[in-house]
C-alpha cells in the first residue's frame, strides 16, 4: 500500500512537471520551429510526446492509485 | 451528394431511433431516466464522454484554429486534454467516493450538501447556465451554417437550428440519459471515422507529413511555431487554457455525471486512459485539415473555409459523411449539455418526485428554446467561445474541489468569492472592465486567487468531529 502511495505521488509529480515544462521555452520557444523531427516542427513533436506521456502516466496511475484497492466496490 | 446525404442520413436516423427505443422503458424510475441506472460500461463510457467533449468545436473549430494560429494549437487542446485525463483519474476517484451510498442528483445538489448551504448549488447552476447555453447555441449555429452551405436556399438557418433542437428534445425525452449515451456511442465513432477520412484526404493533398510542413513553411512560416501569426498562443494564454480545460470534468455537469454513472471505479479509471488515446486520435487529423486550409484558403473567412475543405473539395460520399458527422458531433454535445442542465435543476428542486420530474422536463425544454434563440443571435469563433465556456465554468472549480475533498467544516466565504469571481469575469466579457491586469490575463488571476482562497478555507476550516454512536450500555 505504501509503495503504491509512493508510485502514485511520483506519477502526480511527473504529470505536473510535464504540464509545466510545456509552457517554457523548452517546448515553445517563441518563433522557433527547429529542430524538426521527420519534418514536424519542434513545438509540435515535443508537445505531441508530452501528450502521449501524460496518457501513459494516466495508465500507470490506474495501476498504482492507492484507491484501486477498493476497485471491486461498485456504487 | 444529395443521394449520399439521404443514404447516410437514414442510416444515422435509424440508429438514433434504435438507441431511443432500446433505452425506452414504460415504468422507468426518475433515477433510470436521469442517471441511466448508474451502470455504464467501459466502451459506452469512453464514447459518451468523448462525444460530449469533442463537438463541432473539435470538428470545425480546431481545423480553423490550426489554420489561423498554427501548430501550437496542439498544446491548446491536446496537451490540455492529456493533463485533463490524468486529473479525471484523481478527481473521479474522489467524487465517486463522496457520492458512494447516496443518491447522486447532480453537482449542484451535491455541492449544496457538501457546504450545507444551498447558495453553493445555486451559484454552480448559475455558472453552468450562463456558460453552457451560449456554447450550445453556437454549436447549433455551426451546424446550421454548414447545412446552409450544403443545401443553399432550402431552409433559412433558423429552420435548420429549430430542426436540430427538435430532434434533440424528442430522443432525450423518449430514452433519457441512456438514449443520449447510446447515441453518443454512435456519434463518437462516426465523428472519429469522418474526421480521419477528411484529414487523410487533406494530408494526401500534400503527399505526406514532411512535405505538408515544408509547404506551410514556405507559405506562412509563423504557423510552425508559437505564438502563431496572430500572436494569440502565448505561454500565458496556453496556461490559462490548460487550467480551464483541466476543470472541465469538475465543473461541467455533463462530464461529472458521466464519471458518476460509470459502472465501477475500475471502469471509470480505464475510461480516463481510453479518453486520452481518443483525444490524440481525434485531434491529430484536425492538424491536416487546418494546414490544408492554410495552404489553399488562408485568405478566406471561416464559413468559406468550412464549405470548401469539408464539402466542395471532397468526393460526394465523403462530403455527405461530413454533413452527417457534423450533425452527430453537434447533436451529441448539445444534448449532453442541455440534459445536464436539466439534471442540475432536478438536484436543486424539492418536493414530490413526479412533480420534480415534470419541472425538470419543462426545464430541459426551456433551456433548449433559449439555446435555439442564442444560435440565431450569437456570432463568434467556435474555439474562442468554447474556451470562454470552459473558463467561465472553471471559475467554480476551486469551490467544487474544496467541497468534495475537504473533511472540514468550511466557511461559506469561498461560495461568495466564487460568485464574485463569476461576476468579475462576466463584467470583463461585457467589456466593462479590462481583461488584463499588470500584463496578466484576468481568467488566470481568478483561477489563482480562487485556488488560494480554497487552500486557505481548508486550512482554517474546523475539523469535523466524528461522533461515535453510543452503545446500549452507555445509554
Amino acid at each position: 500500500m505504501e509503495k503504491k502511495r509512493l508510485y502514485w505521488r511520483i506519477c502526480c509529480i511527473a504529470a505536473i512537471i510535464l504540464s509545466i515544462i510545456t509552457f517554457t521555452p523548452l517546448v515553445i520557444p517563441q518563433g522557433v520551429s527547429t529542430p524538426e523531427l521527420g519534418g514536424v516542427p519542434y513545438s509540435l513533436w515535443t508537445s505531441f510526446i508530452i501528450t502521449v506521456l501524460l496518457v501513459v502516466l494516466t495508465y500507470i496511475g490506474t495501476r498504482v492509485h492507492p484507491g484501486m484497492q477498493n476497485e471491486e466496490e461498485d456504487l | 451528394m444529395i443521394f449520399w446525404v439521404w443514404v447516410f442520413g437514414l442510416i444515422y436516423a435509424g440508429l438514433l431511433v434504435f438507441a431511443s427505443l432500446k433505452s425506452y422503458k414504460k415504468n422507468r424510475s426518475s433515477e433510470e431516466f436521469m442517471m441511466a441506472g448508474s451502470n455504464i460500461g467501459l466502451t459506452l463510457g469512453v464514447l459518451t464522454f468523448a462525444a460530449a467533449l469533442f463537438s463541432t468545436f473539435t470538428f470545425l473549430g480546431m481545423p480553423d484554429f490550426f489554420r489561423i494560429n498554427g501548430v501550437a494549437a496542439w498544446i491548446f487542446l491536446a496537451v490540455s486534454d492529456g493533463a485533463m485525463v490524468f486529473l479525471l483519474l484523481w478527481f473521479g476517484y474522489h467524487i465517486r467516493m463522496k457520492v458512494k451510498g447516496m443518491e447522486f442528483r447532480g453537482v449542484a445538489g451535491l455541492i449544496s450538501r457538501c457546504y450545507e448551504n444551498r447558495l453553493a448549488g445555486y451559484v454552480f447552476f448559475l455558472s453552468s447556465f450562463l456558460f453552457l447555453i451560449p456554447y450550445v447555441g453556437i454549436q447549433i449555429q455551426g451546424i446550421a451554417i454548414f447545412m446552409d452551405a450544403a443545401f443553399p436556399g432550402s431552409f433559412p438557418a433558423w429552420g435548420w437550428s429549430a430542426g436540430i433542437v427538435l430532434i434533440m428534445l424528442i430522443y432525450s425525452e423518449i430514452g433519457g440519459l441512456k438514449a443520449i449515451i447510446f447515441s453518443d456511442a454512435i456519434q463518437g465513432l462516426l465523428l472519429l471515422a469522418v474526421i480521419w477520412i477528411i484529414g487523410w484526404a487533406c494530408l494526401s493533398h500534400f503527399g505526406g507529413i514532411g512535405p505538408m510542413f515544408d509547404k506551410i513553411g514556405a507559405v506562412q512560416e509563423d504557423l510552425l511555431s508559437s505564438p502563431g501569426p496572430q500572436g494569440l498562443l502565448t505561454p500565458q494564454f496556453l496556461l490559462a487554457s490548460l487550467i480551464a480545460i483541466l476543470m472541465i470534468p469538475v465543473t461541467q455537469p455533463q462530464f461529472t455525471t458521466r464519471i458518476v454513472v460509470m459502472k465501477s471505479m475500475k471502469t471509470m479509471q480505464l475510461m480516463a486512459v481510453s479518453l486520452g488515446a481518443f483525444a490524440i486520435l481525434v485531434i491529430l487529423p484536425t492538424i491536416f485539415i487546418g494546414m490544408y486550409g492554410a495552404d489553399l484558403y488562408s485568405e478566406y473567412g471561416r464559413d468559406e473555409f468550412f464549405a470548401n475543405a469539408f464539402l466542395y473539395d471532397q468526393p460526394d460520399a465523403v462530403a455527405a459523411l461530413a454533413i452527417i458527422g457534423l450533425i452527430a458531433a453537434g447533436l451529441s454535445t448539445t444534448n449532453a449539455q442541455i440534459f445536464a442542465l436539466g439534471s442540475e435543476l432536478r438536484g436543486l428542486l424539492r418536493g414530490n418526485e413526479n412533480s420534480i420530474m415534470t419541472k425538470t422536463k419543462i426545464g430541459i425544454f426551456v433551456f433548449s428554446v433559449i439555446a435555439f434563440f442564442f444560435s440565431i443571435i450569437v456570432i463568434d469563433q467556435l474555439v474562442l467561445l468554447a474556451r470562454v465556456s470552459f473558463a467561465g465554468t472553471g471559475i467554480m472549480g476551486p469551490m467544487i474541489i474544496l467541497g468534495i475533498l475537504s473533511n472540514r467544516k468550511i466557511s461559506p466565504a469561498i461560495i461568495y468569492l466564487s460568485l464574485t469571481g463569476l461576476i468579475i469575469f462576466l463584467l470583463s466579457l461585457g467589456g466593462w472592465i479590462p481583461d488584463m491586469y499588470f500584463g496578466v490575463r484576468l481568467d488566470l488571476i481568478l483561477f489563482i486567487a480562487l485556488g488560494l482562497a480554497a487552500v486557505i478555507s481548508h486550512l482554517t476550516g474546523i475539523k469535523r468531529q466524528l461522533i461515535r454512536p453510543k452503545t446500549e450500555t452507555e445509554n
